[in-house]
C-alpha cells in the first residue's frame, strides 16, 4: 500500500455470529488465500484492498475509472467478550452479513443482526450483502439455498453462497456490495448523509488531520 | 542479592497458573472457588459482584475452547497484606484470531486461605471506534 492516492476510502464491516468465517472470508478476499490455522499479528482487525471501479451509466456507457481504497473491518471475535458498540456499526458504509450454512442457529440470528443494523447503521436501509458461508461443506449443510434466498428477498438484499475455503463467490459478493455503494453515492447529489470519514474524496478539498492518519495506516 | 522469590510472588504465580488452567481446561464454573464470596469482577467494563455472579458470567462466555498464553506477569504486596497482580498475555478462542488481553487481580488472605477479591479484565484492542 505504498501508493497513497485514491478517490474514495470505503469502510466495510463483516458481521455475523462467531465462527461463521468472517476473518477467513476477508482474508480470502484481500489475499486470495484460505488459512484454517489463521494466526496473525495481535490487534490488527481490518484488512485493506485497492480496486478500480468503473461506473456504468443507464445507457451502458462507462464513466471514468475511480480508485477505491477499501477497509474491511473484522470484529475478530471480540463480540464473544463484549457486545459490539453502536459506533462499530455507525462508521461503516457497507455490511457483509455472514452466516454458516452448516449452522442453523447462525442463520436464525441473521434476523437479529439485521435489526441491529437497522437501528445502529448510518441509515435505516444500509447496503448489506447476505452470505451463506462454508458452501464447500456440502455434506454438513443445515440451511437450504431456498430458505436463505427467501430471507434475503424479504430484506431486499442480495444473497450469495460463499466459501472462504475455496474462494467461491467471495470477490463477487464484495464487488456487488461496492457497486451498490457507488450507485448510492452517484444517486446522491447531497453527500452530507455519508457518515464522517467513511467515504472521502482524496483531494485538496479535504486535507484534514484524519486523512493523514488514514494514510499512515495504509503505509504499514 | 540472590534472586530468592518473595512469598507474595510465589503465591501470585501459583494463583495465575491455577486460574488460567481452570479457565482453559474446565467448564469455568470451578473458577468461582478462586474468588471470595463478595468478590468484584469488571469484565470489559461490565460489573459483576459475588462469587456466584462471577462464576456464571465466566461460564456463560460464548465459545467452546479457549487458550491463554501469559506474556508477562507482575506482583506487588500491598500495605494491608494483599497481593496485586497484573497479567498481560494473549488468548485464542475456537478458530478466531488471537487477541491480547490484560487482567488485574487482588488476592486477600481470608480464614487462612487466599482468595481473589477483585478482578478487572480487558481485551487489548486499541482501534475501537468512538
Amino acid at each position: 500500500m505504498s501508493d497513497g492516492e485514491y478517490d474514495y476510502l470505503i469502510k466495510f464491516l463483516a458481521l455475523g455470529d462467531s465462527g461463521v468465517g468472517k476473518t477467513s472470508f476477508l482474508y480470502q478476499y484481500t489475499d486470495g488465500k484460505f488459512n484454517s490455522k489463521f494466526i496473525t499479528t495481535v490487534g490488527i482487525d481490518f484488512r485493506e484492498k485497492r480496486v478500480m471501479y468503473k461506473s456504468t451509466g443507464p445507457d451502458g456507457t462507462t464513466g471514468r475509472t475511480q480508485k477505491i481504497h477499501m477497509q474491511l473491518w473484522d470484529t475478530a471475535g471480540q463480540e464473544r467478550f463484549r457486545s459490539l458498540t453502536t459506533a462499530f456499526f455507525r462508521d461503516a458504509m457497507g455490511f457483509l452479513l455472514l452466516f454458516d450454512l452448516t449452522n442453523e442457529q447462525s442463520f436464525l440470528n441473521v434476523r437479529n443482526w439485521m435489526s441491529q443494523l437497522q437501528v445502529h447503521a448510518y441509515c435505516e436501509s444500509p447496503d448489506v450483502i447476505l452470505c451463506g458461508n462454508k458452501c464447500d461443506l456440502t455434506d454438513q449443510r443445515a440451511v437450504s439455498e431456498d430458505e436463505a434466498r427467501e430471507l434475503a428477498e424479504k430484506y431486499g438484499i442480495p444473497y450469495f453462497e460463499t466459501s472462504a475455503a475455496n474462494g467461491q463467490n467471495v470477490s463477487q459478493a464484495v464487488d456487488v456490495l461496492l457497486d451498490l455503494i457507488m450507485k448510492r453515492m452517484e444517486r446522491c447529489v447531497d453527500k452530507s448523509w455519508i457518515p464522517d470519514g467513511t467515504v472521502r474524496v482524496n483531494g485538496a478539498a479535504n486535507p484534514d488531520l484524519s486523512e493523514s492518519s488514514d494514510k499512515s495506516k495504509c503505509a504499514c | 542479592m540472590a534472586c530468592n522469590k518473595e512469598v507474595w510472588q510465589d503465591l501470585g504465580e501459583g494463583f495465575v497458573q491455577e486460574y488460567y488452567s481452570r479457565f482453559d481446561n474446565t467448564n469455568r464454573m470451578e473458577l468461582g472457588n478462586l474468588y471470595s464470596p463478595e468478590a468484584c469482577l469488571t469484565w470489559e467494563g461490565s460489573p459483576y459482584q459475588g462469587r456466584e455472579a462471577i462464576a456464571s458470567k465466566l461460564a456463560s462466555l460464548p465459545f467452546k475452547t479457549i487458550k491463554h498464553i501469559i506474556t508477562e506477569q507482575d506482583f506487588q504486596p500491598t500495605i494491608d497484606g494483599c497481593i496485586l497482580i497484573m497479567v498481560f498475555g494473549q488468548l485464542k478462542v475456537d478458530d478466531d484470531p488471537p487477541m491480547a488481553f490484560h487482567q488485574v487481580f487482588m488476592l486477600k488472605s481470608q480464614n487462612c486461605a487466599w482468595a481473589c477479591t477483585n478482578d478487572v479484565f480487558r481485551l487489548g484492542i486499541h482501534n475501537i471506534p468512538v
